[in-house]
């Protein structure tokens, strides 16, 4: 157990003793320095050994991940408990909804939030904070454009093939503990609330753990009215060891993926130091949301490998469509999150996944998402028609027996416009389509005719 | 007696490019095995793709039992498709799991994954003769997240052929994904880069196992595409010419 230090009073004057310890991991300045700039500086990745302990990590995860899942409604009640010896308030939100309007009461008149560039915060509660009032910025990327000049940070990552293998080292070593926190840090007080996803959080005794690359979390611990954690349901950890482990996880197996999103994005843009201090400095509190969102019904179902997922977005370092599907809104993407919030409700279903299957062999607990993608989508269309340009291409070895049948008019016929635009109105095929070629000899044919060269 | 080998050709090799399929038989023929080519219909993961369940169970069951059934004996099942390799190897258990389908499961290999094998018992016929090539190679998502690079071993064996470029990123084909009007666009712009590569790679010829990357490399490239096995055909034959001559 930990010693959080003397007693104060919370705002609402009863005495707050302690505050659940916060506790930030990092990767090792150096060796993130370091690691960037050879992204950045380096055409050709060298080929680097596989440690051999990233199985062993991975291993571990699984076990830990595993134990997470089974045992949740025990480490919930758990940490519940934990919490409230703490004497934070915590509110149960059943979705985003729910989560916004808590957030809305905890935040009084303040309709300004930073948020950490976590799904649960961005994907799933958002939306409804933005039809609350609330204007919301992800500070990560405002403390991205801080440290590096536009005019340094010229080479983009142009899609997840130019990234360097990294992860497959040994990296547990680089991302410690960097801070801690007993108390919530002292700084100059201004009007705006924080809205943390939490990496993974201790049932037994309440420490909350994030993994920072920036400095965007401590900055918002010392200056936001308001500390708004966001816990999902899967991100209980039965101890302190198990939920550093966790976030350490995350940050090894993700490394590579948050290179993706080194984008500075303008419309995240906003300068929170240059808000005003407020003059009274109030006490203050943190409060916990717990959010489900659909989570608990995953479990015990063919989607409960979800539940195992640390958000290390691994599985988006080679996912093709990553840079190319645009969301309405801002979207933390990986596959498993594009898989999620359909299963939430809030995406459409998930057919512009290419099925390459890259995500599955990437996870380090071995979530198989790519048929957990054919599930979902099956189980859509079993109550949603399929429209008939989707069954016309239900069997596509009729069509090529229609065209063998029918070669060589059938590869004139492709060509011709008129029959490329017939071909898009009622197959959806697009009208360029480079099509295959029909032989009027199958292989098969030339095959039972013993015909051999 | 000679051994014999099961061979699913899917659709590609069968009604795309049949010398996709006549090259396995002869490759296979030349290393003293006897080819069985079962009845067989598309391995289902196109309707898959598609949420057509029903069209995609009724073809595995039919491909699991004559495949079950031609391979009884203990013979293993090739395949030139890397997607068809995928599906009736793995990808169709989950929904139609069956004993069939688990004793199929077990001896797919891929065409070049079963060269190598033979050459490191040592039973790989290697007399190939020299093709004079500049080769790009493209690895196929279906055999990357497999782990299978085996042509470029074969490749490597063939005299004169030389491997200028080896690609692994996805080609965005997808089956007919790529067709589809509404992911037309984003197939394309994850193409770009792959065409990109082949263009500048100074090869000859692009080599891809897999049909549909096929088309998008040569959609967006104009290079003629070919298959390893082809390849491997083309210089046993080139063997015979220059030992005739």
């Amino acid at each position: 157990m930990h010693d959080y230090g003397s007693g104060k009073k919370n705002s609402a004057g009863g005495l707050m003793t302690r505050i659940p310890g916060i506790i930030v991991v990092e990767p090792s300045a150096e060796q993130s320095k370091y690691r960037a700039a050879e992204v950045f500086a380096r055409k050709q990745p060298k080929q680097l050994k596989l440690s051999n302990d990233i199985e062993s990590v991975k291993e571990h995860l699984r076990e830990v991940r595993h134990e997470a899942r089974d045992d949740n409604a025990k480490l919930l009640e758990r940490l519940k408990n934990t919490l409230a010896g703490f004497g934070v308030n915590v509110r149960i939100a059943a979705d985003g909804k729910e989560a916004a309007s808590a957030i809305r009461q905890i935040a009084g008149d303040t309709r300004l939030a930073s948020i950490n560039k976590s799904n649960i915060v961005v994907n799933e509660i958002r939306p409804d904070l933005k039809s609350q009032g609330f204007e919301t910025y992800i500070r990560y990327f405002t403390e991205f454009s801080k440290n590096f000049e536009p005019e340094v940070f010229k080479k983009e990552l142009e899609d997840y093939w130019s990234l360097a293998g990294m992860h497959d080292r040994g990296l547990m070593e680089s991302f410690a503990v960097r801070k801690k926190f007993s108390s919530l840090p002292k700084g100059d007080i201004r009007d705006y609330v924080v809205i943390l996803g939490v990496n993974a959080i201790s049932a037994e005794n309440g420490d909350v753990f994030f993994l920072q690359h920036m400095s965007n979390i401590s900055h918002d611990l010392e200056q936001a009215r308001k500390v708004i954690l966001v816990v999902g349901i899967e991100k209980v950890a039965k101890d302190s060891d198990t939920a550093l482990f966790h976030t350490r996880s995350m940050g090894i197996f993700g490394l590579e993926s948050i290179l993706l999103d080194l984008k500075p994005n303008d419309l995240e843009r906003f300068d929170f130091d240059g808000l005003p201090v407020l003059a009274d400095q109030p006490e203050r509190s943190i409060d916990v949301i717990i959010l489900d969102n659909g989570r608990s019904k995953l479990l015990n179902g063919i989607y409960e490998d979800l539940f195992l997922c640390i958000d290390c977005r691994n599985c988006a370092r080679q996912c093709p469509i990553g840079l190319h599907v645009f969301f309405e809104r801002g979207l933390v993407y990986s596959p498993k999150n594009y898989l999620l919030g359909f299963l939430q409700g809030f995406l459409p279903p998930v057919d512009a996944c290419l099925h390459c299957g890259r995500c599955h062999v990437e996870c380090p607990v071995e979530i198989d998402i790519p048929t957990l993608i054919w599930k979902a989508q099956l189980e859509h269309y079993e109550h949603h028609k399929r429209s008939l340009k989707k069954r016309m291409l239900d069997d596509p070895e009729m069509l090529a027996k229609m065209g063998t049948l029918t070669a060589p008019l059938s590869n004139w016929m492709v060509h011709i416009p008129i029959v490329q635009y017939m071909t898009e109105l009622f197959t959806g095929v697009h009208r360029n389509s480079h099509l295959p070629t029909f032989h009027r000899e199958t292989f098969r044919d030339w095959f039972k005719g013993g015909k051999r060269g | 007696m000679a051994d014999k080998i099961v061979y699913y050709h899917g659709c590609f090799a069968n009604y795309y490019n049949p010398d996709m399929g006549k090259s396995l038989v002869e490759v296979m023929e030349k290393n003293g095995f006897e080819v069985i080519v079962p009845d067989q219909k598309c391995c289902g993961m196109p309707q898959m793709a598609n949420s057509a369940v029903e069209g995609a169970r009724k073809n595995y069951d039919f491909n699991m039992n004559s495949l079950a059934n031609a391979a009884a004996p203990g013979y293993d099942i090739i395949t030139t498709c890397p997607s068809c390799n995928m599906m009736i190897k793995r990808e169709g258990l989950p929904f139609f799991d069956s004993d069939a389908a688990r004793f199929v499961g077990e001896r797919v290999y891929d065409a070049s994954q079963y060269l190598v094998k033979l050459y490191a018992q040592g039973r790989l016929d290697t007399r190939f003769g020299e093709i004079k090539l500049k080769v790009f190679y493209h690895n196929p998502c279906h055999l990357k997240v497999q782990n299978l690079r085996d042509s470029i071993t074969i490749l490597k064996m063939i005299p004169g052929i030389e491997i200028v470029s080896v690609n692994t990123n996805c080609c965005g084909m997808g089956g007919s994904y790529g067709m589809k009007k509404q992911n037309y666009a984003r197939s394309t712009e994850i193409a770009s880069k792959i065409w990109t590569e082949a263009k500048n790679s100074g090869a000859d010829l692009a080599a891809t196992e897999c049909g549909g990357c096929g088309l998008q490399i040569e959609a967006g490239t104009g290079m003629k595409v070919t298959h390893p096995i082809i390849l491997v055909n083309q210089a046993y034959k080139a063997f015979k010419e220059q030992d005739a001559a």
